[in-house]
Formats: C-alpha cells, sequence, structure tokens
C-alpha cells in the first residue's frame, strides 16, 4: 500500500496490551500472525524477541510490552504477531509486533483523532499521533514508523508512573463495550 | 513504446557486448574468415534493430561501419590495425549514443561525426583500390539497398504439408511480391491419377526471384513452414538476372525440367554469364550469406537462451526455499503419519524439489567469461595509451560465480589490471634490458578449490618493491621506522586505506584510493585478497570468493532451545569435554590433543548462562591461523544453509551473519566465528587494561 493511501485510510487495528488500547493505521498492516516459535537472537535489546518463520523470510519480531515499558508476562493462546510494513530511512521493512491481542478495525474519522495530551500521559507523545475517540472512549493511535524506528529501549516517560492507575480503570469499563477480540481481523 | 526501448536497449547493450567479444578474437586472428562472419552479423542484426525502433542516427552509422567489413568479407579490404581501432572507437560511441538517438549531446555529435569521417575515409580509399567499382554506385551504402539480388530458392513442401492447412501458393505469392520471380513447379512425383491421395502434396518449387530485400526477408516468408519442407535461399547474383536473357533461357530449357538442381553448378553458370557481360563489373559474390538450409532447426544464431530480469530469479529463488521448507514438512508428516502412499509421494516431493533446488542455484550462477571482455578491453586501451606491450591470457573462464557476486566483483578486478599494467609491467625499453619478452603478460586465472572460487591475477612485471612501500608506510605515519615486517606483512600494508605507492599519481591508478577499495568490495560479498610478490618476476593478487552469496555449507549445533550454523570452512575438528573443564576456569583455555586451545563459551555470550549440560561439545574453528574453542551444546550435523538477512532492525547484531530456515520451519542463526572471537578478544583486552 502507498503511503500516500495509508495516512488517508482512517481504518485502524486497534491492539491490547495489558489494560492499554492501541492502534495502528490499517494501511500499515499486512497479517496477523499466531504465535509461532520465536528464535532469540543473542546480543540484541530485549525489546527484540527474536526472529520467526513467515514463510520462508526471516521476520523480525518485536516484544511491544518491553518495547512500551510494561512487566513481561508469558504468552497467552491470545497473543499474537501484527505483521507491519514500515519504513526505515525511506526503505520498507516487515517487521512483526507481538501485542497481548488483536481487537477489531476501528473506523475514526479524523474529527474524532485529537491530538495526545501533553500532560498526564503514559507515553512520549512523539509516539502517539493522536487519541482516537471511539463510542467516548479513547484509542491512542501509534505512529508505527516512529515507535520502530527509534533506538530508544523504551518509548515509556521515564518520570510519570502516579497515572497508570487510574488510567487502568477507565479502560476496564471500555473494555466491556468494544466487541469481544477477533483476531480474524484484516 | 518506453518499454520498447527498454528492450531494445537491453539487447543492445548485449550485442554490443558481443560485438566487442568478437573484435577481439578477430585481433588474435585476422585471418578468421567466420570472425568477420560474425562481426558482419551482430553489425547487421543491430542495424536492423536501430532501425526498427526508430535510432535511425545509429542505424546508418552502423550501416556505414558493416560496409567496411562487408568489403573485408569479400576480401577487398584488409584488416587493419586501423580499421579495428575506429570499430573500437565506434562501439565506444554507440553505447553512448544509446540514450542520446538524437544526437542532442554536443560533444556526441562531434565525436559522431568524426567517427563518420573516419569510416568514410576508410571506405573510399579503398574503393579507389578496387578496380573500378560500379559506375553507377558511388557511395556504397545507397547502392547496397538499391541493388537488385537474383536467388535462388528451392522450396519442397512435405508431403503432409497440406493437412496442416497449408496452402503453398499463398507463400508463392508472397514471395512474388517481393520482386519479379520467375516459378518452375516439379511435377514428377505426381503418382498416377487413381494413386492420387488428394491430402497429399506431390510436387515441389524452384523459384528465381529478383528483388531488393535480403535473404532474411525472404527466409522470413517461410517462417511457419520452416520445419515442414525443405527449404534452400541461395543468392546467385547482385544483379537482376532475370533480365539476361541467357539465365532465362536456360531456366526454360533446362533448369525447369531438372530435378535437383546443384547450386553450384548454378553458380558457376552465373558467374559465366557475368564474365561474358560485363568484364568490368566486380563480381561481389560467392554465394553470399552462404546458403542457408533451413531444414534442420532455424538460423545457427537462433536462440538458446532468454531474457530474465534478476527479479524475478530472486523471486524463483524465495520460492524454492519456500518450496523446500514446506516440503520437509510434508515428510516429517509423512513419517509420522504411517501411510505408505503419502510416505511415497512424500519421498518423490523431496526428491523433485532437491533437483528443483540445485536448478534453481544454477540458473543463478554465471561463468566469468562474461566479464571477461571489459577486462580484455582495459588492458588493450591502456597499455596502448601507455605505449607498453600487454597480453592478457585467460585460463578457467568457464569456472561459474553466483551472479551477484560477478556484479560486485567486476571493479576491483579492474582497478588490480589497471595498478598491473601501469605500475606492475614495464615499457618495452626496461623490458628488452631485462631479458624478459618484451611483451608483458597478464594471467587471469580462475579455479575451484573446494567450496571457493580462487581467481589469481598475475603479472610478469617488476614486482612490488617492499623497501618501496616501507618508506613510503613510514612517511604516511603507517607504522614506525623501526618496526620490522615480515614480507607478507609489508604487502598487507598495501590494502590500508589511503595506500598507495605510485611515485607519480596518472590518470590510471595512484589516485590513493586503490588496493583497500579492492579489499573492502571484495569483504563485502565475503571474499578475500591476498598479494604475491617477487621483484623483478612479477605479482600475484588473489581473490578468494566463496561459491554464492545465498548458501553456505555449515555445521549446525544447538544451544539450549537455539540451532546455530557454524560455516564449515573455518571449522576444524570438534571435541566433547566436560562441564567442569569449562565452568571452572580461570583463563578460557582448553587442552584439547595436548595442546592448549583458547576457547569462548557460546553461553556465557549468549546469555544463556544457566543449564549447562554435562557434555558440552568443543568446536574449533580456525581464526587468523589461530585455533579457537567455541562451545555448543550439541551437533546435530552438516546443513547446506540459504542465507536470510536478518533485516534492518538487528543491523548492530554483527556476530551473526544471517539466519537459514531448516527442515521443519524453525530458524537457525548462521554464526560468523570471526567476528565472535574478535569481539571476545577485544572485549577481553579492555578488561585486562582496566586491571
Amino acid at each position: 500500500m502507498t503511503a500516500e493511501l495509508s495516512t488517508t485510510v482512517n481504518s485502524f487495528l486497534s491492539f491490547k496490551l495489558g489494560e492499554e488500547l492501541f492502534a495502528a493505521n490499517v494501511g500499515k498492516v499486512l497479517e496477523i500472525l499466531e504465535l509461532s516459535k520465536i528464535t532469540k537472537v543473542p546480543q540484541s535489546p530485549n525489546y527484540m524477541r527474536g526472529v520467526i518463520n513467515l514463510r520462508g523470510n526471516v521476520l523480525p519480531v518485536v516484544d511491544t510490552r518491553i518495547k512500551f515499558g510494561m512487566p513481561e508476562i508469558a504468552d497467552t493462546i491470545n497473543s499474537c504477531i501484527i505483521v507491519l510494513d514500515i519504513d526505515i530511512d525511506q526503505e520498507s521493512v516487515k517487521v512483526g509486533l507481538l501485542v497481548d491481542m488483536v481487537q477489531e478495525v476501528l473506523h475514526i474519522d479524523a474529527e474524532n483523532v485529537q491530538p495526545p495530551p501533553s500532560i498526564g500521559n503514559k507515553f512520549k507523545s512523539e509516539f502517539i499521533k493522536g487519541m482516537g475517540k471511539v463510542d467516548d472512549e479513547f484509542v491512542m493511535i501509534l505512529d508505527i514508523d516512529h515507535v520502530l524506528t527509534t533506538d530508544e529501549i523504551s518509548i515509556i516517560q521515564s518520570s510519570v508512573n502516579e497515572p497508570v492507575q487510574e488510567e487502568k480503570k477507565k479502560t476496564t469499563t471500555r473494555r466491556k463495550k468494544t466487541a469481544t477480540a477477533s483476531k480474524a481481523s484484516k | 513504446m518506453e518499454n520498447l526501448q527498454e528492450i531494445f536497449k537491453a539487447e543492445a547493450n548485449d550485442l554490443i557486448e558481443d560485438l566487442e567479444k568478437s573484435l577481439f578474437s578477430l585481433e588474435q586472428n585476422p585471418e578468421d574468415k567466420s570472425l568477420i562472419e560474425r562481426v558482419f552479423r551482430v553489425m547487421h542484426t543491430f542495424k536492423g534493430n536501430c532501425n526498427m525502433f526508430g535510432f535511425e542516427t545509429m542505424g546508418d552509422f552502423t550501416h556505414s561501419l558493416e560496409t567496411i567489413y562487408d568489403l573485408i568479407r569479400e576480401g577487398k579490404l584488409q584488416l587493419s590495425e586501423e580499421i579495428l581501432n575506429i570499430t573500437l572507437l565506434s562501439v565506444d560511441h554507440i553505447r553512448c549514443v544509446l540514450d542520446d538517438g538524437e544526437l542532442a549531446n554536443e560533444e556526441n555529435r562531434k565525436n559522431h561525426e568524426k567517427l563518420v569521417t573516419g569510416i568514410d575515409k576508410i571506405i573510399n580509399e579503398n574503393i579507389g583500390q578496387i578496380k573500378s567499382v560500379a559506375k553507377d554506385s558511388p557511395p556504397v551504402q545507397q547502392a547496397n539497398e538499391e541493388r537488385l539480388s537474383t536467388y535462388y530458392i528451392l522450396f519442397r513442401p512435405k508431403d503432409y504439408i497440406l493437412k496442416d492447412g497449408t496452402n503453398p501458393m499463398y507463400l508463392l505469392d508472397e514471395l512474388a511480391a517481393l520482386g519479379k520471380s520467375k516459378v518452375s513447379v516439379h511435377l514428377h512425383d505426381i503418382p498416377r491419377l487413381d494413386a492420387i491421395d488428394a491430402e497429399t502434396c506431390y510436387i515441389f518449387w524452384d523459384i528465381y526471384l529478383t528483388t531488393k530485400a535480403p535473404i532474411t526477408t525472404i527466409e522470413d516468408v517461410f517462417i511457419f513452414v520452416v520445419n515442414d519442407c525443405q527449404l534452400e535461399v541461395h543468392k546467385i547474383a547482385d544483379e537482376n538476372l532475370l533480365e539476361n536473357k541467357d539465365f532465362v533461357e536456360k531456366i526454360d530449357k533446362e533448369l525447369s525440367y531438372k530435378e535437383n538442381i546443384d547450386v553450384e553448378e548454378l553458380q558457376k553458370f552465373v558467374n559465366s554469364l557475368y564474365q561474358n557481360n560485363q568484364e568490368a563489373e566486380v563480381k561481389k559474390d560467392e554465394l553470399k550469406t552462404t546458403s542457408t538450409s533451413v531444414n534442420t532447426g532455424k538460423k545457427e544464431t537462433s536462440v538458446s537462451s532468454i531474457r530474465v530480469s534478476s527479479e524475478k530469479l530472486d523471486d524463483l529463488m524465495n520460492l524454492v526455499s519456500e518450496l523446500v521448507t514446506t516440503q520437509a514438512s510434508l515428510s516429517l508428516f509423512a513419517e509420522q503419519s504411517n501411510i505408505p502412499e503419502l510416505m511415497a509421494i512424500a519421498e518423490n516431493m523431496e526428491k523433485i524439489s532437491r533437483r528443483l533446488r540445485d536448478n534453481t542455484f544454477s540458473i543463478c550462477l554465471i561463468p566469468i567469461e562474461n566479464m571477461l571482455t571489459r577486462f580484455q578491453r582495459l588492458v588493450r586501451d591502456l597499455s596502448q595509451e601507455l605505449g607498453k606491450k600487454i597480453e592478457l591470457k585467460t585460463e578457467g573462464t568457464d569456472t561459474e560465480l553466483d551472479k551477484s557476486i560477478i556484479e560486485s566483483l567486476a571493479d576491483p578486478i579492474l582497478h588490480i589490471l589497471r595498478n598491473s599494467i601501469d605500475h606492475g609491467i614495464e615499457d618495452v625499453e626496461t623490458r628488452k634490458k631485462q631479458g624478459k619478452n618484451e611483451k608483458g603478460t597478464i594471467l587471469f586465472k580462475a579455479y575451484y578449490s573446494g567450496t571457493n572460487v580462487i581467481i589469481e591475477i598475475k603479472d610478469d612485471g617488476k614486482g612490488i618493491d617492499p623497501e618501496k612501500i616501507r618508506s613510503k608506510a613510514i612517511s604516511k605515519g603507517l607504522i614506525d621506522e623501526n618496526a620490522q615486517l615480515s614480507e607478507k606483512e609489508m604487502l598487507d600494508l598495501l590494502f590500508l586505506p589511503g595506500f598507495s605507492t605510485a611515485q607519480q599519481v596518472t590518470e590510471v591508478s595512484g589516485r590513493g584510493v586503490g588496493m583497500d577499495v579492492v579489499m573492502r568490495k571484495i569483504s563485502e560479498i565475503r571474499g578475500d585478497v591476498s598479494l604475491e610478490s617477487k621483484k623483478n618476476e612479477g605479482t600475484s593478487t588473489i581473490i578468494k570468493l566463496p561459491l554464492t552469496l545465498s548458501i553456505i555449507d555449515g555445521l549446525l549445533v544447538k544451544i539450549k532451545e537455539t540451532f546455530f550454523v557454524i560455516p564449515l570452512a573455518s571449522v576444524g575438528k570438534v571435541y566433547e569435554v566436560n562441564r567442569e573443564k569449562v565452568t571452572d576456569t580461570f583463563n578460557n583455555l582448553v587442552v584439547l590433543d595436548g595442546r592448549q586451545v583458547p576457547f569462548l563459551n557460546l553461553h556465557e555470550e549468549f546469555t544463556l548462562k544457566d543449564d549447562i549440560p554435562d557434555l558440552l561439545q568443543m568446536v574449533v574453528v580456525n581464526y587468523d591461523e589461530n585455533e579457537v574453542g567455541l562451545t555448543v551444546d550439541e551437533i546435530i550435523g552438516e546443513y547446506q544453509a540459504v542465507l536470510k538477512p536478518l533485516g534492518k532492525l538487528y543491523k548492530d547484531i554483527d556476530i551473526i551473519s544471517g539466519a537459514t530456515i531448516l527442515g521443519d520451519g524453525t530458524i537457525a542463526l548462521v554464526l560468523d566465528t570471526n567476528k565472535i572471537i574478535k569481539n571476545f578478544s577485544e572485549k577481553t583486552y579492555k578488561m585486562e587494561e582496566i586491571k
């Protein structure tokens, strides 16, 4: 999909990490894979989970939890890999994101996307494109290219720890409303 | 249209290359008629292509060139150095002009005019010598196109031709449309009426055709029936014989009844006609463009290969790897299922996919010969420019290498050759004084050595003076004044960046970027360069290359749950050691075969520290003439690894040169042992410093 098209499409694939809901533009998403055996590459940063065999090609997999500064947990039946096509130095690269659970494809109109709040945000705002509003709930729309090209180990803001609890409450209520996870979403 | 031009250019490049190659062979064997024939033919094809795709300027240009070779072919012109030079210059020119068909570039235009004048001069000078050239054709090139020629065509369809729905009459009509023709039918084979099978063709034809069209046009008429008939096309004269009464009479009286016309006899007859009629007219031909008996396959130049974009090949390669992987899972599944039929199928699949894999790999291999023309050209041009006499000899040019390696090899080799020509081989005077053959030789030799290909470039020049290197290195501050270096170490200095021994910077080499670039380029393709030199005897540059970039022979090993591949080329021996020997040690040394061998605990290196098994395998690898042991848990066996890059996200990990996919779909990582050991020794070195 061309870059132009991917930015104009207003559909987003939402996924969960713990209780947080994130979304990536579907223009960037190639496919969703079930978790398969991941080979760890020695001496690589720990957010690089390893490589998997994607039909004869080697696909690097990023452990999104660690990259986002969340505690590491054991993989569950819902864990899966979102294969993305991202741009690194104007070159398109395939990469897998290991996430806890894939939710659904959301349609969010441009007017429902608000700029990320500058205060009280757990994540560095440069990685968040905006907060998408769906049924009075907010989804963090990620700037995927940016998240994966940065050399920083974690994209989490180092000083902010307090708001985590509050946000958690919010997301639990939201979860009830959103449709149950559908892995088969395109 | 854009697309067509691309095709034209690609084809043109091939033709130009072919032309250049033929010219070089021609230079070596100037008497070889078949080579002249080949040069001519290539030019002819190229001219045709130019005109077809609307590059008329180039078409005309090539046409003039072709005229020269036409004259040579006919023995009217002696092949000379001058001609070869101008032809090679023209070839260069054509190459430049491919992107500038209309000569928009001022320089191209000037060059073009210069060459055209040169060519015309050659043609005209020689035409002056050829007795009296036909009065009515001053510029040969025009005359050639305008001139009528007479052809004798034998068209004998196979008896089943009518069953295919071919109507021979249409073909004859088409021929008739090309010019004036006279047809005689042979009816001898027609049986009695009651024996005639209406669907069988019993007759055949002799056709005498006068046309401006070239022989190929005539052959093209029969293009669809080539395999269903006996076809012979002979050019018998360069004029309109059908206006010659004697000839027509002969046809009517004799030839129409004769079943088998002897072409040679016919030719003799035509020649005698010539002599009778026009003494002055130069007979152009003994059977021009040679008789082409088209009965067996198409022309001898028929396509034996096709053009495929390398992208498609890469895709094919990937698909094959996928297939092999899938097939391996199938075999695994079949084995577990215990269904005999399934197992048989899986086994067959395995055989086929293996062959497919081997084939695909071999497709990507191309002989080294493909890049030789460039080298020959360089040697020729440069040696002329420098006033040296140098011959490039080649050996083992059929050695095959992966196409991507060949692509990145050309520049380094050109550089090495330049060095040899410029600095290595002496000028004629010096060589004579030293009692050497005044003609210098550069030997280009390629051969297989295990899983490597070795390319050796050897000159018989003055060699490299170690003292010169030494003083240079000292003046550049690369080594200490008191440093004691072995000869080999001295030569290795040449590979350092910014080192160039040429006292004088010439246009050719000695720009300061020298062997270090060669070294870098070649290590990029996992190759290695070394130098050997003897004063006054010459220098050899030896390039060692892997057979392909994509597959390596490796030793498959396992550390905990992860598979690794260690390149087999570097593996020396494997030993079994106890855990204690590895863990309870201060200095990372282990005694193997009575020798102390430093080792690296890969468990530790790869931070997989816990649960080291009781028994470990120690793989001893070669590192810079030393041996270093690497510990692994388990040796699985030999494995052909198809190398896949890890991708940009892992660009900082240099100890892994890639990944490969095993039969069951798991990934094994290919280790770069040199890097691992180097990193490790650097690390320990630093630790010591801190202490």
